[in-house]
C-alpha cells in the first residue's frame, strides 16, 4: 500500500487503518477506525470527505469526532462542565485553569448538521423553536440543548454579549427564554484610543483604550468568580497564570504548525486537517492535555514531510487565504480539488492563536486578548490583518466564505474584499457555503475555478 | 449643525446641551430605507443610515452598537468617507456597574466629539434645563398615548424626535376595533400607512411599542431642585430606562410589555421588523409563549405601508381575532 502522504476517502482509510494496526499503531482511548463514526454517530458527511492519510490525522479526527462522548464521560467522572458561548477562546482558558472543570462551545453544534448531513434534523427542530433558516447554522445548538442527544447539559452557561453577532445573540437569548440560565458578560466593540486617552497594546498589533480593557477585566473577574464557585476553588491569579501558560503551549504549537504548513513550498497537510487543528485552539476540544499531544503529533508529521519533500498538494497549487470557517467541511476539499491550497486563514478566532501576554496580571492579559477578537473590532482592523498575512504568506487569492444567515457576513465581506483589492490587488471572491453544499457544488466549483484560473493567469504576467 | 441619532437611547438632551440640533434619523424626510438594492442579509434601516451618512457630510451621524448591522454600518460609513460619524457603544448588559461605566464613558466621549464638530461645552444648568424640558415633553406624550389616535401619536413622536417639540395629539375615535400592539424596531413615516391598513382591516394599535413609539419615551428625569450633577442623573436615568431587544438578558422588554398589554386589553401582537433583523425576528416565538397572544411578523418593505402580500396577511390576522 502506498503510504506516502496523500489524501484518502473513507474507504481508503478502512484499509489504511488496518495497515497502521498491523504496523503497531498505538492509539489513545478515543481511537479507532474513522468508519465507526458513520456507523455509530451517523456522521455521514465523512463518506464525502478526503482525509490526510497519516496516523497523526487519524488521531486528530478521532479526537474531534469523540468530543461529545468524552464530555459525557467527563461528567460521569465528576467533572464540572461549562458551556461557553461566542467569545471563541477566552473563557476556556479560565475554565481549564481550574481542576475538574471542562469547557466546551455549544456553538460547535453548528457543524453537526454538516457531519450528519442533516439527518439529525437539528435545523428543522430549531425552526420549530422559532429560529428559522434566516439565522446562522449555529441555531443547531438550540435543539441540541433541549434534546440532550449531543453534548451534556452544562453546569454553567457563559455567553459574551455586546459586540457579537446578532444571530448568535438572538439564539442565545432564545435559549435563555427556554429555561437555560445564562451568565452574560459584556465585550464592548473595540475602538481606537482617542489621542487624549490612555492606550493599551493588545495581541495582534492592536490597541484599545485603557477604559475598555478595564471594563473587560471587570467582566472577566465576574466570570472568574462564577467559575471558581462552580469548581469549589477560587480562580486566583496564580491558578489563572498556570492556565494561560498551558493555553500558550497550545498556541505555540499551532503557530509552529501554521508556519510550517503555510510557508512550505507545497502543502504538507491538507486544508481540512488544518482547519480542524486550528479549531482546537478555542477550547482544546474539551481536553487540553490531549490537544497538546494531538498537535505535537501533527507538527512532527508535517516537519518530517517537509524534510523529506513530501506533500499532499503540489507546488503549482494557487496559494489562497481563506476567511471565515466553512459550514460544510467539504468546501475545503473542493478548493484543493480545483488547484488551490491554503496559505493563511482567519477562521474568526485569530485572537485565540495569538499568544496571551504572560508578563501582565493574568486577568488583564486575558482582557486584552478578548478585545483582540477580530469580530469585536472594526472590520477594517480585521481586513488589515488579512492583508498583512496575505503578504507574509504570498497569497495569490482570497476567499471570504459567507456563513448563511450570519449577521456579520452581511457587511464584512464587502469591506474585506475592497481592502484586499485596494491594498494588494489580488483576486478575491465571496462564497456562501451552506451546511451541506452538494447542491451548490457546481456553482461553488465554478466560482472557485474562476478564482484559481485568474490567479494562475497573473503568474505569467 | 444637525446631529442625526440612529438610536433613541442616545440622549438627545446631551447633544442639544452642546448647542447642536439633535435629530432622530428616522424622522428625516430624506431617510429612505428600502430605496436601494441590498446585499444578502443587509438590514434596510442600517443601509439607509450608511447612505444617509454618505450624503449628509454637512451633518454628523451617530451610529450605535445596538445591533451588528448598525455597528458594521458605521464601519462602512467610515470606509465611504464620512468623517463626522460616531459610534456610540450601547452596553448590552445592564445589571452591572461596568455597564453603567461604559454608558458614562461613551457619553463623555460623545461630548468630546460634539465639541470637535463645533459644539460648546454645556454647563450643568444648561443640561438640566434641556433634561427638564425634554423629560416634560416625553411625559406629555406618554400620558396622551393611550387615548390618542395611533397615526396622530406616531406623528407627534416623530415631531418630538425631530425638533424636541410637543404637538397636541388628536384623540382616537371611539370605535369597536380589535386592540393590537405594534412591537419591534424603528417604525418610519413611509410605513405609517400600516396603521391605516390595520384600522381598515378592523384592528387598532393601542400600544405602539416600536423603537420610535412609546417604548423609547423614557420617564421624565428626576432632578432634585438645586442638584448640580445633572450629568449623573442623565447617565443613571438612561441606563435604567433602556428597554430594548438587544439587551442581555432582554427581560426588561418583557417586564415593560406585560402590564401595558394587559391594561390595554391587547388581543394580538404585530411584530414589526426590517428584513435581516435577527434580534427582533428571534423574539416572535418568545412573545407568543410569554403572553399567550397571537403574533404576526410584518416585514418593512420599500413601499409605503405594507407590501400586498404582507397586507393580505395582516388582514387575515385581524380577521382571525374577531
Amino acid at each position: 500500500m502506498n503510504t506516502s502522504p496523500r489524501k484518502l476517502n473513507l474507504d481508503g482509510w478502512d484499509d489504511r487503518y488496518e495497515q497502521l494496526r498491523r504496523e503497531g499503531l498505538r492509539e489513545p482511548a478515543y481511537g479507532g477506525p474513522l468508519r465507526r463514526h458513520v456507523v455509530r454517530e451517523k456522521d455521514f458527511r465523512l463518506e464525502q470527505l478526503q482525509f490526510d492519510n497519516s496516523a497523526a490525522a487519524l488521531r486528530l479526527w478521532n479526537f474531534l469526532l469523540t468530543e461529545n462522548e468524552r464530555l459525557h464521560q467527563a461528567r460521569a467522572n465528576g467533572d464540572k462542565i461549562v458551556g461557553t458561548m461566542k467569545d471563541l477562546g477566552t473563557v476556556p482558558v479560565m475554565a481549564y485553569a481550574l481542576p475538574g472543570v471542562r469547557a466546551f462551545y455549544p456553538d460547535g453544534a453548528w457543524w453537526t448538521p454538516c457531519l450528519m448531513e442533516c439527518s439529525d434534523r437539528l435545523l428543522q427542530q430549531a425552526e420549530a423553536m422559532g429560529i428559522d433558516a434566516s439565522f446562522c447554522p449555529v441555531r443547531a445548538m438550540l435543539p441540541a440543548f433541549e434534546n440532550g442527544e449531543h453534548f451534556p447539559r452544562p453546569d454553567l452557561l457563559v455567553c459574551s454579549t455586546g459586540a457579537v453577532c446578532d444571530d448568535f445573540s438572538a439564539i442565545a437569548q432564545r435559549l435563555e427564554h427556554l429555561g437555560h440560565s445564562i451568565f452574560w458578560w459584556e465585550i464592548p466593540r473595540r475602538r481606537q484610543p482617542d489621542p487624549q486617552e490612555a492606550s493599551c497594546a493588545l495581541p495582534g498589533n492592536l490597541f484599545a483604550p485603557q477604559v475598555q480593557v478595564d471594563c473587560v477585566r471587570e467582566e472577566l473577574q465576574r466570570v472568574a468568580q462564577s467559575l471558581g464557585k462552580l469548581a469549589g476553588q477560587p480562580l486566583d491569579d496564580q491558578t489563572l497564570a498556570g492556565g494561560i501558560r498551558k493555553a500558550n503551549e497550545v498556541r505555540r504549537l499551532l503557530q509552529a504548525l501554521r508556519t510550517t504548513v503555510y510557508s512550505a513550498t507545497a502543502a504538507p497537510l491538507p486544508a481540512l486537517e488544518m482547519l480542524v487543528a486550528e479549531m482546537l485552539a478555542i477550547h482544546f476540544c474539551s481536553d487540553r492535555e490531549e490537544t497538546i499531544a494531538v498537535l505535537e503529533d501533527l507538527l512532527a508529521e508535517v516537519q518530517s514531510r517537509v524534510r523529506q519533500n513530501q506533500f499532499v498538494i503540489g507546488a503549482d497549487a494557487v496559494r489562497v487565504f481563506w476567511v471565515n470557517p466553512v459550514a460544510d467541511l467539504r468546501a475545503m476539499n473542493l478548493l484543493e480539488e480545483l488547484g488551490g491550497r491554503i496559505c493563511g486563514s482567519d477562521y474568526m478566532f485569530t485572537h485565540a492563536l495569538d499568544l496571551i501576554p504572560e508578563n501582565l496580571p493574568p486577568l488583564d492579559a486575558l482582557a486584552r486578548t478578548a478585545l483582540a477578537d477580530p469580530m469585536v473590532g472594526p472590520t477594517a482592523d480585521r481586513a488589515g490583518r488579512i492583508v498583512r498575512e496575505c503578504q507574509a504568506g504570498h497569497a495569490e487569492a482570497v476567499v471570504v466564505s459567507r456563513i448563511p444567515g450570519a449577521s456579520h457576513c452581511a457587511r464584512e465581506g464587502e469591506i474585506i474584499l475592497e481592502t484586499v483589492r485596494r491594498k494588494i490587488g489580488i483576486p478575491a471572491i465571496e462564497l456562501e457555503i451552506p451546511p451541506v453544499c452538494d447542491a451548490m457544488l457546481p456553482t461553488l466549483g465554478s466560482r472557485l475555478q474562476a478564482l484559481i484560473e485568474t490567479a494562475k493567469a497573473r503568474r505569467t504576467k | 449643525m444637525e446631529v442625526f441619532l440612529t438610536s433613541p437611547w442616545i440622549p438627545a438632551e446631551w447633544v442639544r446641551a452642546h448647542g447642536l440640533q439633535p435629530r432622530g434619523i428616522w424622522s428625516a424626510e430624506t431617510f429612505q430605507p428600502g430605496a436601494w438594492p441590498l446585499s444578502a442579509g443587509v438590514c434596510a434601516f442600517a443601509e439607509a443610515a450608511v447612505r444617509f451618512a454618505e450624503v449628509r457630510t454637512d451633518s454628523a451621524v451617530i451610529f450605535s452598537t445596538a445591533c451588528d448591522q448598525l455597528r458594521r454600518g458605521f464601519d462602512a460609513a467610515i470606509l465611504r468617507g464620512q468623517r463626522r460619524a460616531f459610534l456610540f457603544n450601547l452596553p448590552a448588559t445592564w445589571q452591572t456597574a461596568a455597564a453603567g461605566q461604559i454608558f458614562r464613558s461613551e457619553l463623555e466621549r460623545l461630548g468630546q466629539f460634539l465639541l470637535a464638530i463645533g459644539g460648546r461645552a454645556p454647563s450643568p444648568e444648561m443640561l438640566r434645563q434641556e433634561m427638564l424640558q425634554s423629560g416634560g415633553r416625553r411625559k406629555q406624550l406618554l400620558e396622551s398615548a393611550p387615548a390618542s389616535s395611533p397615526r396622530g401619536f406616531v406623528e407627534a413622536v416623530a415631531r418630538f424626535y425631530w425638533d424636541g417639540a410637543f404637538s397636541p395629539l388628536p384623540p382616537a375615535a371611539p370605535v369597536n376595533q380589535i386592540p393590537l400592539a405594534l412591537v419591534g424596531g424603528p417604525f418610519l413615516a413611509p410605513h405609517w400607512k400600516v396603521l391605516d391598513e390595520i384600522e381598515a382591516a378592523g384592528g387598532r394599535v393601542v400600544l405602539n411599542a416600536t423603537e420610535t413609539g412609546e417604548r423609547s419615551l423614557s420617564p421624565a428625569f428626576e432632578i432634585e431642585a438645586g442638584a448640580n450633577q445633572p450629568f449623573d442623573v442623565l447617565v443613571q436615568s438612561c441606563c435604567d430606562n433602556i428597554v430594548d431587544v438587544f439587551q442581555r438578558p432582554n427581560t426588561r422588554l418583557y417586564s415593560w410589555l406585560k402590564p401595558r398589554l394587559a391594561s390595554r386589553h391587547v388581543r394580538g401582537i404585530v411584530l414589526w421588523l426590517f428584513t435581516g433583523c435577527d434580534l427582533w425576528r428571534a423574539e416572535a416565538q418568545t412573545l407568543r409563549e410569554t403572553f399567550g397572544l397571537p403574533v404576526l411578523l410584518l416585514e418593512a418593505g420599500g413601499e409605503p405601508g405594507a407590501a400586498p402580500r404582507e397586507l393580505n396577511r395582516l388582514q387575515a390576522f385581524v380577521e382571525t381575532l374577531r
